[in-house]
């Protein structure tokens, strides 16, 4: 396969995301704007700006007419995507680590970072109601002391948001009251990224204790274990194989001083039923940050440290491929 | 933009650098479309002023999709890509080499992919350091059997000693025994004068030099013209005699006036000094005695 090189960021790439009919894909990275791209042929369609820090996260919403991003200018801004249009300006004071659209696209959410004396929220708003954006008053502002949220995604039809914490626990937060509903704690290190499956039933979850996990969205139930000998920092499931990417190396800091046959900087596919990786794609400079499947299977993408998106359209090979169990 | 016009006239300098930077000598890029093949001409000037011509070729899909995705693809351009052309911008997107999924069919494969990977793997399986005690992949000092296995070791390495000692010390006179297994016994490092051999070095080139040692004598105040024939003829009478060593000058070859004779037996030495000390020979009073043992 000939992967399309997008060449949008000057800085690490945070986080990479597909609209729901993938189409488009979005990429931030520590750089001030967010890219949109054209998912078949690489080509930009625009960029947000307005950041004046690094993008940590990105969302769009399912009819892929808002865009939402979160940054550690201690903003959370919400876009036009046809246009490019700032809609809404969300203050925070921390950096904005995670940022979501509910199934709905109504309904949002972001967590700020534990930073300069200022604790870890993970706030809701509702955008339908144009006096919360206005007041920047959200609806519902759960207070995290404990460890601070690192990735989040939300859940099935929109009752609770999945949290990946600092120190490895995963959460179950009610969007309607704020309490913890469920909790897990599988993982030992902290949590760099969560996705769900296609249709939310499944998340999984990438941490730095060289794991990726499987859990059941409504009970968080550990399903299976993905291990490597490098941190992840994450990890896809295939929305139409029992396939799951994952995307890690060691750390940034340690980069250069590791050569890149040895650094393991590339994707790495794992059978989910099977817990046994069948294949590797190489092609990155530095570690893997984010990883993400198109919605048709068909291809995928990853964001490295190296400041490239890289689109792969799979060959047939991988379509045919079986696992010898 | 770049147009014909100026391509003739070119009325100062001032123009001239202009139309340079607008790259308006260059003919203007061309596109044709044939069937579902676009081909793109491009040209361009360099910082050394040579002139590119870059042709590129796109194939042009048609496929089907929703008509929410139909719609978002005649979308226009914004932000940094405002100005951007249809299609993609080489200042972003490119298309990189062709890479491969590498399948890993089972754990073996993907263990041997990753020793290959990883040269440090590779010296893994060698063994750099060798523990005496357990033999062992690490240092002796930090041997986790030192405490237990080391004084054990000791003990049964003396007990062996004593018994293969015996029998090693013949046949160690016999023929000088390697230095090599005196090494290993240890592991330490000996200094080759400390080895087992060490003592009796040259043994081999020089038979019975202590029994020499013993039987040698040291002949002084010989004359000039001495020969070591002539010693020989003088002590012969004495007993058998093993070596004589004349000193001599080593430009002239003349007698440094001192002999070391050796006899086979001492008594044969002892009558020699009775006899030929103080004795007359070519006018001048030898002076013969017991030689000292050597230094070395």
């Amino acid at each position: 396969m000939k992967p399309i090189l997008l060449q949008g960021h000057e800085r690490s790439i945070t986080q990479i995301k597909y609209n729901r009919e993938g189409d488009l894909l979005f990429s931030v990275a520590k750089d001030t704007v967010a890219n949109a791209w054209y998912s078949v042929n690489g080509e930009r369609l625009g960029t947000y700006n307005g950041h004046t820090g690094a993008v940590w996260c990105v969302d769009c919403d399912w009819d892929t007419k808002n865009v939402l991003t979160g940054s550690a200018d201690n903003s959370c801004r919400l876009w036009d995507c046809e246009t490019g249009k700032q809609l809404a300006l969300l203050q925070t004071s921390s950096a904005v680590r995670t940022c979501g659209f509910d199934f709905s696209g109504n309904i949002i959410m972001f967590s700020t970072d534990k930073q300069m004396g200022y604790q870890c929220y993970l706030n809701f708003f509702d955008l339908r109601d144009p006096q919360q954006i206005e007041d920047n008053q959200p609806y519902l502002s759960v207070p995290c002391s404990e460890s601070k949220i690192t990735s989040a995604v939300w859940g099935p039809l929109g009752e609770f948001v999945i949290a990946g914490h600092e120190n490895g626990e995963i959460n179950q937060f009610s969007a309607k009251s704020g309490e913890i509903l469920k909790k897990a704690k599988e993982h030992t290190k902290q949590i760099n990224d969560m996705q769900s499956s296609v249709d939310l039933t499944m998340v999984i979850s990438a941490s730095k204790d060289n794991t990726a996990k499987l859990f059941d969205s409504t009970s968080l139930e550990h399903i299976k274990t993905f291990k490597t000998e490098r941190p992840v920092n994450s990890a896809a499931i295939s929305p139409i194989m029992d396939h799951v990417v994952m995307g890690g190396g060691q750390e940034a800091m340690e980069v250069t001083t590791t050569s890149t046959r040895i650094g393991k900087f590339e994707a790495r596919f794992f059978h989910a039923a099977y817990e046994e990786e069948f294949g590797r794609v190489k092609g990155h400079f530095g570690p893997i940050n984010c990883v993400a499947f198109h919605p048709d299977g068909k291809s995928y993408s990853s964001g490295g440290e190296d400041g490239y998106v890289r689109i792969h359209y799979f060959d047939p090979q991988y379509f045919d491929f079986e696992l010898e169990a | 933009m770049p147009s014909n016009e100026y391509d003739d006239s070119k009325p100062s300098w001032a123009d001239q650098v202009e139309e340079e930077g607008d790259e308006g000598t260059l003919p203007s890029p061309k596109e044709t479309i044939k069937g579902n093949i676009k081909t793109v001409t491009e040209y361009k000037i360099d910082e050394d002023g040579k002139k590119f011509k870059i042709v590129r070729t796109f194939k042009i899909e048609t496929r089907k999709a929703s008509k929410a995705v139909a719609r978002r693809k005649n979308w226009k351009k914004f932000g940094n890509s405002e100005y951007d052309a249809p299609g993609p911008n080489v200042a972003t997107t490119t298309v990189s080499d062709d890479v491969f999924m590498t399948f890993i069919s089972s754990k073996e494969d993907l263990n041997a992919q990753d020793q290959d990977e990883d040269p440090m793997n590779k010296l893994k399986g060698q063994k750099i350091v060798s523990c005496r005690i357990c033999k062992g992949d690490h240092w002796t000092t930090r041997c986790p059997y030192k405490d237990t296995l080391g004084p054990m070791q000791k003990e049964l390495a003396e007990q062996l000693g004593l018994s293969t000692g015996d029998k090693e010390k013949p046949a160690g006179s016999a023929e000088p025994e390697p230095a090599q297994p005196a090494q290993n016994k240890t592991g330490k490092y000996v200094p080759p004068s400390l080895r087992d051999g060490g003592t009796r070095r040259g043994e081999s080139m020089q038979p019975n030099r202590r029994a020499d040692d013993n039987a040698t004598i040291r002949v002084t105040n010989l004359s000039e013209d001495t020969r070591e024939t002539d010693l020989q003829e003088l002590f012969r009478p004495f007993g058998s005699i093993s070596r004589i060593y004349l000193a001599k000058d080593k430009n002239t070859g003349q007698s440094k006036g001192f002999a070391f004779i050796s006899f086979h037996r001492r008594e044969d030495a002892a009558r020699a000094i009775a006899g030929v000390s103080g004795f007359g020979y070519d006018h001048l009073i030898l002076n013969v005695e017991w030689a000292k043992p050597s230094n070395n």
